[in-house]
């Protein structure tokens, strides 16, 4: 390792032993299953011998650079970081070099939960992105869990800087292996610097036996764009909280993403736009289909500061619910503290819409996949507009069913 | 081809259609007209299968017995029905739902299914037809379609999945005099010895497209009156109360003390 140990790193471990977990009293965390993520068990990151099963498989396969993160240990074996673009520089979070130490020692204003802490005490493995130019090949992250003996959780990190003018696309795909308990707790921190864009996704795919605990820190400069889009799949507990941080005029933030939940799952997305500098805009729309005894949870703040005038933002979060015993419970926050701004939010709840099912059957479609076809419409509009066919169609395949 | 016998149909106690008889021959077609609210939706929507309604009487399409299918069955059967108030469903695709829709019929038929591109062709003949834009096929059904748009969408569907019945319900309500003309024409191109049709609407305008072989007087869920398509003329000048009257001289006087 190039670095000395990160003061953020120490003080970290200084916390870890004596950290208490979130409860049900944290609003953020209030369907967290706190029983289960008790049992989770951390520790420093170590390579993996255990033997993988094939990860093709699971995950799109994108042509781009590729890291892959095996239990928060880069494996240099399946990642592809030869010949990467000009501007794109992708390397280990172990190997970063001295200068990006100021990437990685960024103070997020968000405070930490126990998970961060532990993130910053265990997770010295993953990756440092730093983007310059106009990026066309999708950047691919991958993490994959592999619950261990020692520890059945793995922590690590994804750190994405995009400096001024410049775009990129980044996946980060977060699976596991194996059917044991245990989990992933990712931490990405993203920086987009004056007129930066960038479209990031994370595809969570989980086996339903673990955990996840994904945390996204976002700082945006003047008149950058992001484009957050979360498929939140995998998991018995899947979660992911963005806090997104507007703070020159003009940054524009559109986070959407897609909760499909079956059997036991609880999907929990968490997602604070905050709003700290004038005319800026936010967009957060997310969908949910919730089958069997599942349950989602979409709790989506806009925090508009002193000064931030002119503030313009929507939130939309709807959902699907397809079984009597699947629930969802949907809370949008709004807090305004200046002036001329415009803050609309909705949220439905609903079932197959019976009419719609009917006129399907009655031109001769089977009731199931008229259910299905309903069902795939109501998904399929929050991919409509990603940039990768690839992802689009690791998605539909993922959701069973193929595109149209 | 299809006869209906003493066809009841009511929603928890309220009886809408009261026995209502009417025997369609192949290649005919049959205009059925009433005052809001007598059951020509209701009587579409008992052939079509929707659930809801407590349904008596006898339904059958060339001896099968309709009302023991589910709505898909009776699209295989041949029955279809368009709607007065067509469904919006967003997120799917319009190509792909006539695709699925056609397939659907195909394969509980035991045929065949078709492949995409031969049914683009088939597709694009029948916009032609009802003179739509292309662009109607990538949308999705029915989404934000005007009224007109969606009549028309109604006559592309049946033009692409070729019935044995046609039911339209009030197909030529709001439309413009050009809609009207185009989905005349679609009617009338569908026409033929193996095709009969219902045409339920309120406008005798219609039937000077479409001329009708019959013309049935549905009041208070019966066919109180049929005759040849001179009868729209009669109930274009005349309206309908002179059978509202007969009818509710037949009935109990309800609310009057005896
Ligand atoms: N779900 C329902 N519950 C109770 N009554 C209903 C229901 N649906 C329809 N009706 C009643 O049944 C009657 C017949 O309705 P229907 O829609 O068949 O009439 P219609 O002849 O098609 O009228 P219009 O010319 O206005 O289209 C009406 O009085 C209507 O209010
Ligand atoms: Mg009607």
């Amino acid at each position: 390792m190039s670095l000395g140990i990160l003061p953020s790193r120490s003080a970290a471990l200084e916390q870890v032993d004596s950290l208490s977990l979130p409860t049900k009293r944290d609003e953020a965390w209030r369907y967290a299953p706190h029983k289960t993520l008790g049992q989770l068990t951390f520790g420093p990151a170590a390579s993996t011998d255990a033997a993988l099963a094939d990860i093709d498989s699971q995950i799109p396969q994108l042509d781009g650079p590729l890291l892959v993160v095996v239990n928060g240990v880069v494996d240099a074996g399946r990642s592809r970081l030869g010949a990467l673009p000009d501007g794109v520089s992708l390397v280990s979070l172990a190997d970063a070099a001295d200068e990006a130490a100021d990437v990685l020692e960024r103070v997020h204003e968000e405070a930490d939960d126990a998970f961060s802490v532990i993130n910053r005490a265990y997770g010295t493995g993953g990756a440092v992105i730093q983007i310059s130019g106009q990026q066309s090949e999708t950047i691919h992250i991958v993490d994959v869990a592999v619950p261990g003996a020692e520890q059945n959780a793995s922590s690590s990190r994804v750190v994405i800087d995009v400096a001024a003018g410049s775009s990129a696309v980044i996946v980060e795909t977060r699976i596991g292996s194996g059917d044991s308990f245990g989990g992933s707790n990712v931490r990405t921190e993203i920086s987009l610097a004056a007129d930066a864009s960038l479209e990031h996704i994370i595809l969570q795919d989980l086996p339903a036996t673990q955990i996840h605990l994904g945390r996204v820190d976002v700082v945006q400069a003047a008149n950058s764009t992001l484009r957050a889009r979360l498929f939140n799949l995998g998991s018995d507990y899947g979660r992911v909280a963005y806090y997104v941080h507007l703070t020159d005029e003009g940054a524009h933030a559109d986070l959407s993403g897609l909760y499909f939940g079956f059997g036991e799952q609880t999907l929990d997305q968490q997602i604070t736009v905050v709003h700290g500098a004038p005319n800026c805009t936010s967009r957060q729309s997310y969908r949910g289909v919730l089958d069997d005894s599942s349950t989602g949870v979409w709790n989506g703040g806009v925090d508009v500061r002193v000064g931030a005038d002119g503030t313009d933002s929507e939130q939309s979060n709807d959902n699907l619910l397809l079984s009597r015993k699947a629930e969802i419970n949907t809370m949008p926050r709004l807090e305004i503290l200046a002036d001329e701004v415009s803050c609309q939010h909705g949220a439905t709840v609903g079932q197959l819409d019976e009419e719609a099912l009917y006129y399907m059957r009655s031109r001769g479609i089977p009731a199931e996949e008229a259910s299905r076809l309903l069902i795939n419409g109501f998904a399929d509009q929050m991919m409509d507009d990603l940039e990768s066919d690839t992802v689009r169609a690791w998605i539909t395949e993922r959701l069973g069913h193929a595109n149209v | 081809m299809l006869h209906v016998e003493k066809l009841t149909a009511s929603i928890g106690d309220t009886p809408i259609l009261k026995g209502l008889d009417l025997a369609v021959g192949a290649g005919e077609v049959h205009a059925i007209m009433g005052p809001n609210g007598s059951g020509k939706s209701t009587f579409a929507h008992a052939l079509a299968g929707r659930d809801g309604y407590e349904i008596g009487g006898t339904v059958t399409l060339d001896g099968a017995d309709l009302l023991e299918m589910e709505p898909e069955a009776r699209a295989a059967a041949g029955v279809f029905m368009g709607f007065q108030y067509p469904v919006e469903i967003p997120g799917v695709n319009n190509m792909y739902f006539l695709r699925t829709a056609v397939n659907s019929v195909r394969r509980t038929l035991g045929e065949d299914e078709i492949g995409a591109r031969d049914f683009l062709k088939v597709a694009e003949q029948a916009m032609e037809l009802v003179e739509m834009k292309k662009d109607f096929l990538y949308r999705s059904v029915n989404a934000g379609f005007s009224g007109g748009e969606k009549k028309r969408n109604e006559i592309l569907q049946m033009a692409v999945m070729q019935p044995r019945l046609a039911v339209l319900d009030e197909t030529d309500s709001g439309l413009d005099i050009d809609a009207l003309r185009v989905v005349a024409k679609g009617v009338n191109s569908l026409r033929g010895p193996e095709r009969s049709m219902i045409v339920i609407t309120h406008y005798q305008r219609l039937l000077d497209y479409i001329k009708p072989d019959f013309v049935h007087v549905l009041v208070e869920g019966k066919i109180v009156e049929s005759g040849d398509h001179t009868l729209a003329l009669h109930l274009e000048e005349n309206g309908y109360a002179g059978f509202v009257n007969h009818d509710l001289d037949d009935a109990p006087l309800s609310g009057a003390s005896a």
